[in-house]
């Protein structure tokens, strides 16, 4: 079953939209459902044009495509556990929170907070990512958990912050301090990064672009091939200032302090 | 008449020993105070009455209409914010949660643009913290990092900390070695026993060296961290290790350079490895005199300490998200409501701009640079001057502001609480 | 004048030696009255289960740590987040929950009085602040007294009456209810980043023991005839072998008083280990409650904890450090100058750590053990035990000895050999249950004067009707109906009004502040005495004149006085 929501012309389109109820599995029921546009409650039809085509008895075969102005439209995908979404150009934050199944994908670029939380499940977003890519939320020890977060753009800052499990894939270059207290999981950074791996705990990070203010309380272990990435890299354990474990593996000779 | 004991509504210091002559409904004279409470109480320019824009100017109109002008923009906004509160008294900053709640806005306070950064911080990793009379009494080792109390918090030094005597430190400064972390030499430095000179965004590794140094892993530091040098730095290390009690203060030199709550974090993990050798701890100089007791009621009442939305029903937190300046740059709220605070001056232009933008209302004794940007202004008492009321000091420690001269304002509590009650009213109706 | 009548209730009353009885209570004016006219309100309880209001003689719900417990930790404010709805503001959090949170859930379960567990004398304001916004239960404030440099001062020069006439001065400045002592000297030596590991160890600089503060501080609570005793958190908190010191401790206690305890000590759980080392930790709960049933004038707490997640919070600074170097959660730390200090650290109780299963059996154990129901009562040192929601199930467990072994059968193996609960056959009945959660703190409060605690003629109409038939249900079996109908009351009453339903709360708070303005005869007042102004200029950083808490923070403030005997 494939559910198209098209945006509607709004009166106020600055405001945001909370649509965390835009998941597969509810779309099973019917399209009757509502959102928030600031503190207004609206009925989904209010604010998008909604095309039904087919059928499905279960979640997993339903497919939602986001059309038209949707930059603005947070937490669609929160929850999420099957099926999948593909948003046609860019999304607003919180997209894919808490999600433990099924796919999200991104033409165009994400807001902060893509894959907050995550346990599970596939984001692939063409364009960049926001700050807070991956990430955890304030105050908890553990961020993202399992699952895949891929972007084929850039990423903003605090990328992966608190990553514990899964694995994350950013092919542009990242902001300011991509891998901060990660304890887990993978993150792979195919550009840029400023000052990554902050109080590392464990986990892998892999650069292979340039790195900016490299943090100094890592210690050079090797130099190491890296076969699945065709690169050689100099591997650091740390961060000492945090009796971290973790490894972050840089190609060479890219390496600017 | 010369009131004594005054406090001082300027600055996180809370300074409450002023004797402040007054001649009828005068201020005349201020002393103990410092040349910012100076000004503070014995300025003028205050806002004769509400006044509401026109097309061509203002207009000045009573409290009762700008009041229901107030309540009828707050009901029909979808997204109002209502912003800053840190320089009034606890019952306003009560009432201005209890109409978020109402309107299902955003509520916010100076912490935005000030130490929200370190309350992020504290959220991550706690805050290892005392009141100022520890420091004062115990102190030989105050550190102050990315902050310049002799010019933002003048009596700061000479109340709390260096050149106080204290029980166990009678020799005052004498007794104490005094560190001075910062991108430039400020005034503050050149009172340092010590002073770091840290390339301008580069406090974060330097914290991150100092830890490892205290772990005792030295040698994993390369000769030079962020325009420091490595023995500096061992010798900063030693000096805070063989403290009795030393004392951290930071200010936006951390918060707001490149990082902001990781480097508070940071300053905040160093106190804490530091806390296996002696005794330490660190403590944000809040700027404005009551944004901690902004952070506190919202806190009792919300569970959190700025940035609450209410847009759903609930309280949601998310600085980033639901920060006054996020929001205001974004151009996603459709109202405001401005109280003791002025993002006109403070904020980053594209912020401020939105103010204009949509109808503002600003509760404000005086014209600032926010009152060209609102639409409706409505004059009120200065807390600590002509209102009563509790504020909480940079401590954590509430004091009661004193009430020194009768105005004809009204308290700004009275106002909110009569914009609460009328909106209450319309949403029964 | 308003009258409400409850018909059919089937009511335990302790203190007036009421046990199921059947019968109507007539309220006037918020007060307990013989009859009442044909044109009351009439509400009917339908035979069920009808106690006085509740009371929480140990919680920590006001004042600056909790608040610092609170905003650091966001996580647990959105785990436990509601509207606003009819009365009722939102409320977040689920083991530190925002003040009309705490208060909505504590008349929730039918507790209508509350004794806030810690104020720093200093920090007084912010805790009558949050009092006021905790509006439907009365509350009252235990003050801190274990680091104070006055205090100690008085104690090493022996001069009680010195001490006396010191706490008199702050508990009336400061609108407190009664002496606090949390690790005595401890949390001074904590000002050095140090502890006291014996009450007979001296605190440095000031040259007391623990044993001597204790001790004169008891004299002194006698001499000023408070209506609570000294309140104690134990020195050695939660390190494995204190039990001794906890024996030490209540070795030292005379019987000084005919009406109520000499000693209320908190949450004696967490001082009850035997052993040496977390390895070999194990239960002296039989030590514990040997000692106390031979001692009339101790009555103590359980501090239960109950598995999962919660925060410590806690004016033993030195012990909450502890916690952070074996856990590395976040830690906040307060130290209040000249008074006393304080830390804040989240937890996890695990069944899968055998320390935790002990501690979980310890706290029943003391309950169980101690044969004078009025002489352990029921706390969990909220939120640092376990959040107050919890105590349903407690009663669960103490009533049914069924509960208890299903419960021990999960937990980590070891813990049979380090605890004796699974041999206790013991479960308490309802009558116990009512003194262990309103008769017996009102009593140890001292607040039956007041008319706390009690259904008798005079009372204050603070009453709890939870939805079950006594008699159609055998607490031993069917545990889970006692604990469900604990939870949720059908009508939370308090001083005669109702004011929850069914969960729901429907009226708008106003709460009392109970506080004792004790006198002492001028000649030794301290606020006349020029060495403690002196003093009190010099080392404090706010002036003696901005020190008192204003009247206008307590709009209906309760002040009770009493007359220093010396």
């Amino acid at each position: 079953m494939r559910v198209i929501l098209e945006t509607k012309k709004r009166i106020k389109p600055f405001l945001p939209v909370e649509a965390e109820s835009i998941i597969p599995r509810n779309f099973l029921k019917g399209t009757d459902l509502t959102v928030y546009e600031g503190n207004k409650e609206r009925a989904l039809s209010e604010l998008f044009w909604i095309f039904v085509e087919g059928t499905a008895v279960s979640p997993d075969k339903v497919e939602i495509v986001l059309k038209g102005d949707t930059a603005r439209i947070k937490r669609v995908g929160e929850y999420m556990d099957t099926g999948a979404i593909r948003i046609v150009g860019n999304i607003g934050m919180h997209c894919g929170n808490f999600m433990s199944g099924g796919l999200i994908e991104i033409g165009g670029n994400a807001d902060a907070w893509l894959g907050r939380e995550m346990l599970d499940g596939s984001i692939v977003c063409h364009g960049d990512a926001g700050h807070y890519c991956a990430s955890g939320y304030r105050g908890e020890k553990h961020g993202m958990k399992g699952g895949r977060v891929e972007v084929m753009g850039n990423a903003g800052d605090f990328c992966a912050e608190y990553l514990t499990g899964g694995d994350v894939y950013i092919h542009g270059s990242c902001g300011d301090m991509a891998g901060v207290e990660m304890k887990g999981g993978q993150l792979v950074i195919g550009g840029d990064a400023i000052r990554p791996c902050g109080n590392m705990k464990n986990g892998t990070c892999v650069i292979l672009g340039r790195v900016h203010k490299m943090i100094p309380t890592f210690e050079k272990t090797e130099r190491r091939v890296l076969p699945e990435w065709n690169i050689t890299a100099d591997v650091f354990k740390g961060d000492v200032a945090n009796r971290g474990k973790g490894t972050l593996m840089i190609k060479i000779p890219e390496l600017i302090q | 008449m010369i009131i004594k004991d005054v406090v001082c509504p300027f600055c996180g210091c809370l300074c409450d020993d002023l004797d402040v002559e007054v001649d009828g409904q005068k201020i005349v004279k201020v002393q103990n105070g410092c040349t910012l409470a100076e000004s503070t109480f014995t300025g003028s320019n205050r806002l004769p009455a509400p006044i509401r824009r026109t097309a061509s100017g203002w207009e000045a109109i009573s409290y009762d209409d700008a009041i229901r002008d107030a309540v009828d923009i707050l009901l029909s906004a979808d997204r109002p914010l209502l912003y800053g509160w840190s320089s009034t008294h606890g019952e306003t900053q009560s009432f201005g949660v209890h109409i978020a709640e109402l309107i299902g806005g955003v509520i916010d306070n100076t912490s935005t643009v000030c130490h929200g950064p370190s309350i992020l911080a504290i959220q991550e990793v706690g805050h290892p913290g005392c009141t100022l009379g520890q420091v004062k009494n115990r102190a030989d080792v105050i550190v102050y990092w990315g902050c310049n109390p002799t010019e933002a918090h003048p009596r700061h030094m000479s109340r709390y900390t260096t050149f106080a005597t204290g029980f166990f430190v009678p020799e005052a400064q004498r007794g104490r070695t005094v560190i001075v972390v910062d991108t430039r030499r400020t005034e503050s430095a050149e009172i340092a026993d010590e002073f770091i000179r840290i390339k301008r965004g580069g406090d974060y590794e330097v914290l991150s060296a100092l830890r490892a140094i205290v772990r005792g892993k030295c040698e994993v530091l390369p000769r030079e961290v962020a325009g420091v040098s490595r023995e500096q730095l061992v010798r900063i290390a030693e000096i805070c290790k063989k403290a009795k009690f030393g004392a951290i203060f930071f200010g936006l030199g951390l918060t707001m350079s490149a990082g902001k709550y990781k480097n508070v974090r940071n300053a905040i993990e160093l106190t804490d490895e530091l806390n296996r050798h002696t005794k330490f701890t660190i403590s944000p100089l809040r700027g404005h005199a009551n944004v901690y007791g902004s952070n506190e009621v919202f806190t009792w009442i919300t569970g959190y300490p700025y940035a609450v939305d209410f847009a759903r029903g609930i309280a949601f937190y998310n600085p980033g998200e639901t920060t006054a300046v996020d929001i205001l740059r974004r151009g996603e709220c459709d109202a405001a409501l401005i109280v003791a605070s002025d993002p006109g001056a403070h904020f980053p232009h594209s912020a401020a701009a939105h103010l204009a933008k949509i109808p503002t209302i600003l509760i404000d004794p005086h014209q600032t640079a926010t009152t060209p940007l609102c639409r409706l202004q409505i004059p009120c008492t200065m807390a600590g001057i002509d209102a009563e009321g509790t504020a909480y000091r940079m401590d954590g420690v509430p004091i009661r502001y004193k009430k020194i001269i009768e105005s004809s304002y009204p308290d700004d509590a009275d106002l909110l609480r009569q914009i609460h009650d009328r909106i209450m009213e319309a949403k029964r109706a | 004048m308003t009258e409400l009548l409850v018909k059919n209730a089937c009511v335990f009353d302790p203190l007036n030696g009421i046990s199921m009885e059947m019968m109507d209570i007539s309220i006037r004016d918020g007060r307990v009255v013989e009859s009442v006219s044909a044109t009351a309100d009439v509400i009917d309880a339908h035979g069920c289960l009808t106690l006085p209001g509740g009371i929480d003689s140990h919680s920590h719900v006001c004042g600056t740590k909790v608040n610092f417990g609170r905003y650091m930790s966001p996580e647990d404010m959105r785990a436990g987040r509601t509207a606003r709805r009819g009365k009722m503001h939102i409320t977040s959090g689920y083991y530190v929950p925002t003040t009309y949170g705490n208060s909505y859930r504590y008349s929730t379960m039918g507790y209508t009085t509350v004794l806030e567990g810690a104020m720093a004398p200093l920090e007084a304001r912010h805790t009558h602040e949050e009092f006021t916004a905790t509006p439907h239960q009365d509350m009252m404030a235990n003050t801190l007294f274990d680091g104070n440099w006055a205090i100690m001062e008085a104690v090493q020069k022996r001069d009680t009456r010195r001490a006396a006439a010191i706490v008199a001065w702050m508990l009336s400045a400061v609108k407190g209810y009664s002496i606090k002592l949390t690790n005595p000297g401890g949390t001074e030596a904590w000002g050095w980043g140090e502890d006291l590991t014996s009450i007979h160890e001296l605190v440095p600089n000031f040259n007391v023991t623990p044993a001597e503060i204790i001790t004169t501080m008891i004299a002194a609570n006698e001499l000023l005839h408070l209506p609570h005793s000294v309140h104690l958190h134990c020195n050695n908190l939660g390190k494995p072998g204190n039990y001794e010191t906890t024996l030490e401790t209540f070795d030292l206690v005379p019987d000084r008083n005919n009406g109520r305890q000499t000693l209320y000590a908190t949450h004696v759980q967490f001082h009850a280990y035997g052993g040496t080392t977390w390895r070999n930790i194990n239960s002296k709960a039989e030590e514990i409650t040997r000692s106390v049933n031979a001692k009339p004038q101790i009555v103590m707490d359980m501090g239960q904890i109950m598995f999962g997640r919660t925060m410590t919070m806690t004016a033993d600074g030195p012990m909450e450090f502890n916690l952070y170097c074996l856990h590395h959660n976040k830690w906040s730390n307060h130290d209040v100058e000249l008074e006393t200090a304080s830390g804040i650290i989240p937890v996890l109780y695990s069944k899968k750590s055998l320390v935790n299963c002990v501690m979980w059996a310890i706290g029943l154990e003391l309950a169980l053990l101690t044969k004078n129901p009025y002489q352990c009562l029921l706390a969990t040192d909220n939120p640092n035990g376990a959040p107050f929601v919890k105590y349903p199930e407690i009663i669960g467990l103490l009533m049914s000895k069924r509960y208890r072994d299903e419960e021990f059968a999960t937990l980590h193996e070891g813990t049979g050999q380090r605890t004796v609960i699974s041999s206790i056959d013991r479960e308490m009945d309802w009558n116990e249950v009512a003194i262990m959660t309103r008769a017996g703190q009102a009593k140890a409060l001292g607040i039956i004067p007041q008319g706390k605690g009690h259904l008798g003629v005079g009372a204050e109409a603070d009453i709890a009707i939870y939805p079950i038939r006594c008699r159609d249900v055998d607490p031993s079996t069917e545990y889970r109906k006692v604990i469900e109908g604990f939870q949720k009351t059908m009508y939370t009453i308090k001083r005669g009004r109702i004011i929850a339903r069914d969960g729901e709360v429907i009226v708008e708070g106003a709460n009392s502040t109970f506080w004792v303005n004790p006198s002492v005869p001028e000649e030794i007042s301290v606020a006349s005495d020029p060495e403690f102004v002196k003093k009190f200029e010099e080392y404090y950083t706010v002036r003696m004149g901005n020190y008192p808490v204003q009247d206008v923070y307590l709009p209906r403030g309760k002040c009770i006085r009493t007359e220093a005997v010396l």
